[in-house]
This record gives C-alpha cells, structure tokens and sequence, in this order.
C-alpha cells in the first residue's frame, strides 16, 4: 500500500454547510459561467471579425463569368477556319500576369487602333504590345483571319508590330514588356524563360434556344464550369438538373462538314460543344459559363505596384506611402502642440474653473464626428484659408482632430508621474522646466506615447475627414496642395464606387496589417521605455 | 562659540490659507551638528523643515512671516532658490530615486548645475556613492535602473545624490520611516559619519533614534517649539512637562 492509500480518509467526508452558503456557492457558479461565457463569446466574435477580413483580404474566391468555357487550351486549332495549317500558340512577356484569355480578348487586344491595357484582364497596369510576323504564307494569314475581320486589316497594321522572323518573335516578346505574339506550335518548344504561353480559351456551349426559354418565370441564365463539364459528359440528363427546364439533354458531337449545326437547330434541348469560331460565324446561342477562381487576393505586387484606373488596376504602393506621410506629419504637428498643452495644463496653469473648461473642452472635442471635423476643415483650411483641398489640409484637420487625445492621455501621464520625483528634482536645485524635461517627460513617455499610438490608430482609420480635405486621387503625394489618397479613403472609394471587392478586402487587410504592426511596434517601444526608466 | 549657527530663524509664523501651521518659531541649528525634529503627527516639524530650503514655495496658499537666515543672509531675500537649494539639500520621507540609472541618478544634480565633463561626473558619482557607503553594493551596475534597488539602498542613493551637488547642509525628512530596522540602522551610521562633514536636521518619529543620532532636540508641538536644548537634557531631564509626557509615550 502506498503511503497515500493509506491515510484513513472517512468514507464521506461531512462538509459543514448552511442553506444560506449553498445559496451564495451557487450564485456564485451562476455568475461564474455567465462571465466565462461572454468572455469566449467576445473573443469569438472578435477572432471571427478578424479572421474574416483578413481571409477576405488575403484569398478571393469568386465566379467569374466567362463567355467560353474553361478548358484553356495552350494550342489554338485553326481547323474551325477551314484550312489545313499547323496549330498557334499565343506567347506573353514572363512578367505579364495572366493564364489564360478568352478568344474574344485577344482579338480585342490584336485589332483596337488604340493601345489595350492588359489591366483589363489581370488588372495589371501595363500596355499591350502585338507582335506579328507577315512573311509566313499561310499560316499567318490564318492567324491573322481568326484574329481579325476583315474590314479591321487597316487598323491592325497601325497597331502591330512586325517582326523579321519566328525567332525574332520569341526574343521580341521575352525583351518588351506587355507583349503578345504568337508561333506555329512546332516553333514554341523549349521556349526561353522571358517568354510564356498565353491559354487560349474557346470552347463555347451553344444550345438549342429552348433551353434558355423563360418558363415559370425561371430561365437558364448561365452554368457552372463543373456543370458545363458533367453536361458534356453525358452525366447530366435533364436541363432541370443544373437549374433549367424540364427537357432532356441531347449532346451534339461536333462534325467538320456543318452537318452538327443543323441538327442544334432543329433538336429541343440540344447542346453543342464547339468553337468561338463557329459561334461567331452562325450566329448561334451560347450558355454563359461561369468559373470559379480563387488566388491569392493581397499579393506583393499588390503592395508594391502603383495604382492606376482608379485604382481598379495596379496596387496600392502610392496609397501606403501617402497613408505614412499622413501619419507622419499628423504626429510632427499634433505631438508637440498636445505635449506641451498637457505640461501647461498639469504643471503651470492653476487648477481652477478655467482649467475645468478646459479639460471639459477637450474631452468635448474628443468626441465629436470626424466628419464635423471635416466639415471645419473644409470651410476653415480649404475655404478660408484657401489651402485647397490636399495634403496640408487634411493634415492639419487630422491633427485638430487628434490633439484632443492626445491632450488627454498626456494629461493623464503627466499626473501619474509621483510628485515626489518633481520635489527630488526641486531640492536639488533644479528649475522647473530642467525638472519637467528630465524627470517628469521620461517618466511620462510611456503614457504619452500610448497617446500617439492612438493618434496614429485615428489617423489611420480617418475617412470622414479626408473625404471632405484630401480629395482623391490615387498619384503619389507631390506637394502640401496636392490631393491624395490614403488607404481608408481608398477603401471607400474602390467599395463606394464599386470598383473591385476584391481589392476592398485587400485594402481592409493591410490597413488590419498596419494597425497591427503599429500596436506591436508601441509595444516594443513602450517596453524598450520602461526598461530604461527602470519601472 | 566654537561652532557658528548656520541657519538662523527668528519669528517664524507660517499659514496654509487660513490655518496657521507654525508659530513664532525661534531656532539656531548649529555647523556639524544633528539636529532632530520630534512631535507628535500634524505638529509642523516637516514643514519647518521644508521651510529651510524654501519647498514651501511649491504651495500656492503659504504664506510665511518671521526671517531665516543661512550663512548670515535671509533665503528669502538674499538667496537664489536655485543656489539655496543647492546648499540645503534635502531628504525625503519615502526614498525617490528618479526613473533612469544609478549613475544619472547621481549625476542629475550636478549636470543640472552645469556639469557636462565625464570624468567630473564619474568621480562626483564615486566619491558620492561612497559617502553615502553605496559605493560597494552598486558599482558593478551604475547603469541599472535605481528602482530595481531595495529600499535601503534606495535612500541612500537619494542621500548620495543630495551629496553630489557639495550641499553644506542636509535636511532629513524621517528618512528611515519606509524601512527596516537592518536598513535603519545602516542610514544612522551613515547619519554618524556625515555630520563630520554636513550639518543635518532631521524629523523623526523615533524617539530612540533621536536619542542614537542627534546632539541637538527640538521637541515641536502644535505648531510651536515647546522645547529646544542638547538631547541628553530633552531626553533625560525636560524641562517642560508636555516634552517628557510625550518622550515618556503618553500622547503622540
């Protein structure tokens, strides 16, 4: 028996209790959970808010619909175009950010007069330059009559580039940025690595009209990828499946002769796996199909690309930049007037009625709406003063705005330093302001700088004001009148405008990233602070 | 005399507002001697002394009347409060040290006064230290923060400190009353050995260190001195009833 075991415990031990203290245990129990409870609720609400924007801002997740089905197809098939010539790949500058493209797109992107913007489809900033090589008989006439109509040969030679030869082409896109070229498929092995090859996406699903005929009230508007596949495998039998009419489906396989397209047009619920090509040529209707994409939504080029079209394009390197000159000059003005209002307030003015109103100003001020703020800086430094709407309004109407805080808090720091590190200070002979700058400022830098990290918070989270004083456009800041943005007024714009969600969440994100970043940095600070004031 | 008195005071009344703290105060504290403030809570000794270096100035609502003269000139008048307070330095109550290092502990008093030299500053915080018998415990971390300190060694940093700006007289605030006895009794000794050099006043609650440490008692009541003389004849044979009722420890 082990020495535990043998200790002679009384079999129940009797606890002496009363009514009253089983009463109170239990209250006690109640209010423990309850408490418990709320706690892991805030938390999870608070952990759930934040994971969602920063899963929201780092990954998009979103159907996007495509006039032509997924299947990227690295070769293009001339053979829609009756003639015996070898297959085309399209080839891209290595740096160029997209896949894959719709056929429509690179028509587009070979026959406008004007330059295209390769933003349109990756939302890239970066200009479009075709290439073509004329000399090669047949095969570029192909290319050149799937890419173009007719009527559009003109306009093309303004825009394409000729090239001497295929290898010619492949040094011409892998050396310029933002080109488009294409090569026989025999020419594109062993491709260097400044080149890649562009997908080229094509397939259509036409279908019989009946199959997108509004009955009840319900209509066949478009279809998932992975039900355009399921439908061309035969595993999908009636339309009723993927969210359609009651019809059956009847799977047309496609023929070279046109004899495929006769029977789409005479069969009820008849579909059809073919070509753009074809699509175009006949006139036929087709089943939009939307893709699901996912990706990484806050990327580096994100961050370090400038913005352009608003900012539906490009990234936002501009806009942190000016988000950091903001704080920037936000803190150089508001910290030193705060700072020496709060040493007035603690250490010289009496502490009297005046001093009462002050404080109770101040704290007023501290509450007030940013937009009120804004509204003052828009009448008093853009209007009266004739500042303008930029840069060195918004600051100063940002820095009105966080003085009050940071008032306050230095307020507080200052009163919590001990007086008798002042009367120490004073019997030695010290003046008042030797004391104040040596003793009573570092003591109190800690709570000061909490101020200003609070500041930085607002200034960063600040849109009302800016709305009304910075303007908005995204170009880096130039100058104290320029106009700007930063990133809260970005966000807004890009959601209010309704210009990418994607980039809206993304925008969130870094701003969650930098508030972040700011709140750990103050903490290392503070820390590095106290560690030398030895607290 | 032998010893000249360093701080004279004649007719000392003070008034915090309306309330008269100190009456007719009439006292003589002579060079190198101590000198121990005794009474009862509330009974104005502390402000006596913070009176000496002018740390009333602080409080708005004193107002003082009467003359105290160091060195033969009145502090009001004649002396700088920067200056004065250099000369009488003082002690507090609860040790103080300030928020930075050992060493710019030390050091604040005399860079305030303008000494900027390195190796001024490191002999000042040696010869400093080591008065104040610090010297041993702190001189392989002069730049750990002072507040990681115990208690005792803290007032005598602050001791040390007073000493680094060459004062010539240290008022004490009970500056043993926030420590041990062990701590206590170091402070005394070093009381002992700083008179050779310094003239002391100090407050104390403790009616045996009084006795321990000073040549000179002054037994304060009710905002007046009820008795002043050598320790040996306040403690063993008062001449008012008040002082031995209260030194005997029936009211206080």
């Amino acid at each position: 028996m082990t020495s535990t075991g043998s200790i002679n415990l009384p079999a129940e031990e009797k606890i002496i209790s009363s009514p009253h203290s089983r009463k109170i245990r239990l209250q006690e129990r109640i209010a423990k959970s309850l408490i418990w409870f709320l706690a892991v609720l805030t938390i999870a609400i608070l952990a759930w808010i934040v994971g969602y924007l920063m899963v929201k801002g780092l990954r998009y997740n979103n159907n996007v619909p495509y006039d032509v089905t997924p299947y990227a197809e690295t070769r293009l098939s001339l053979d829609a175009f009756g003639e015996d010539v070898e297959d085309v790949v399209f080839i891209i500058h290595h740096k160029t950010r997209s896949e894959d493209i719709p056929v429509a797109g690179l028509r587009k992107l070979y026959n406008k007069t004007r330059p295209e913007n390769w933003g349109f489809y990756n939302q890239q900033n970066l200009r479009v330059v075709p290439l073509a090589y004329e000399g090669a008989g047949a095969f570029s006439a192909a290319v050149k009559d799937f890419i173009l109509t007719a009527d559009d040969l003109d306009d093309y030679k303004k825009n394409v580039q000729e090239v001497d030869s295929w290898q010619d082409m492949i040094e011409q896109v892998g050396s310029t940025a933002g080109a488009l070229g294409f090569l026989p498929a025999s020419e594109a092995e062993n491709l260097p690595k400044t080149v890649k090859v562009l997908g080229v996406r094509r397939t259509s699903v036409a279908v019989h009209p009946s199959v997108m005929e509004i009955v009840d009230g319900r209509m066949l508007r478009e279809i998932t990828s992975e039900d355009a596949e399921r439908l061309a495998s035969g595993e999908v039998a009636n339309w009723k499946d993927v969210g359609g009419i009651d019809y059956p489906v009847t799977l047309i396989e496609r023929t070279s002769d046109g004899q495929c397209l006769e029977e789409l047009q005479s069969t009820k619920g008849a579909m059809l796996l073919c070509h753009y090509g074809d699509v175009e040529k006949n006139g036929l209707s087709i089943l939009p199909v939307k893709r699901h994409e996912t990706g990484w939504n806050l990327t580096w080029h994100f961050i370090v690309e400038a913005p352009a079209r608003s900012g539906q394009w490009g990234g936002i390197s501009y806009i942190i930049i000016n988000t950091f000159f903001l704080i920037l000059f936000t803190v150089l003005f508001s910290t030193p007037v705060g700072v020496m209002a709060a040493i007035f307030m603690v250490e010289y003015a009496k502490q009297g009625r005046l001093m009462r109103i002050l404080r109770m100003g101040t704290e007023t001020l501290a509450g007030i709406p940013s937009i009120v703020f804004g509204l003052f800086g828009f009448i008093f430094f853009v209007q009266i003063l004739g500042l303008g709407i930029g840069f060195i309004s918004s600051t100063l109407t940002v820095t009105l705005m966080v003085l009050p805080t940071i008032i306050r808090t230095s307020e507080e720091a200052l009163k919590s330093v001990p007086q008798s590190f002042r009367e120490g200070s004073l019997a030695l002979g010290a003046t008042k302001l030797q004391t104040i700058v040596k003793v009573v400022l570092p003591a109190a830098s800690p709570g000061i700088l909490t101020g200003i990290i609070l500041a930085v918070g607002r200034t960063v989270g600040e849109t009302a004001v800016l709305i009304y004083t910075l303007g908005s456009n995204y170009d880096l800041v130039s100058g104290p009148s320029s106009s700007a943005r930063v990133l809260s007024l970005h966000l807004y714009m890009l959601f209010s405008e309704a210009l990418s969600f994607d980039r809206t969440f993304a925008t969130g994100a870094v701003l969650v990233i930098i508030i972040l970043l700011t709140n750990l940095s103050a903490t290392f600070v503070m820390k590095r602070v106290s560690k030398n004031t030895g607290k | 005399m032998a010893v000249e008195n360093k701080i004279n005071v004649n007719d000392l009344n003070l008034h915090y507002g309306d309330f008269q703290a100190l009456y007719d105060i009439n006292i003589g504290i002579k060079e190198k001697e101590v000198t121990a403030l005794i009474g009862p809570s509330g009974c104005g000794k502390s402000t006596f002394l913070r009176t000496l270096n002018r740390m009333n100035d602080l409080i708005d609502i004193v107002k003082i009347d009467g003359d105290i003269h160091y060195d033969d000139k009145n502090i009001y008048s004649q002396w700088d409060v920067i200056e004065l307070r250099k000369k009488v330095g003082m002690v507090f109550q609860k040790p103080n040290p300030f928020p930075m290092s050992i060493y710019d502990n030390i050091a604040y008093g005399p860079r305030t006064h303008g000494v900027k030299n390195k190796s001024i500053l490191t002999d000042i915080v040696e010869r400093s230290l080591e008065q104040a018998s610090l010297w041993d415990e702190v001189k392989d971390r002069l730049h750990k923060p002072a507040l990681g300190l115990s208690g005792g060694q803290q007032q005598r940093l602050c001791i040390a400190r007073v000493l680094a700006v060459e004062p010539d007289v240290v008022l004490m605030d009970e500056p043993t009353s926030a420590l041990d006895p062990i701590s206590t009794s170091r402070i005394e000794d070093l009381i002992d050995e700083l008179k050779k050099s310094y003239t002391i006043v100090i407050v104390t609650h403790n009616m045996q260190q009084a006795g321990r440490i000073s040549d000179k008692t002054a037994f304060f009541l009710h905002g007046k001195i009820e008795e002043f003389g050598p320790t040996d004849e306040i403690f063993f044979n008062p001449a008012s009833p008040k002082t031995e009722e209260y030194i005997s420890g029936k009211f206080g």
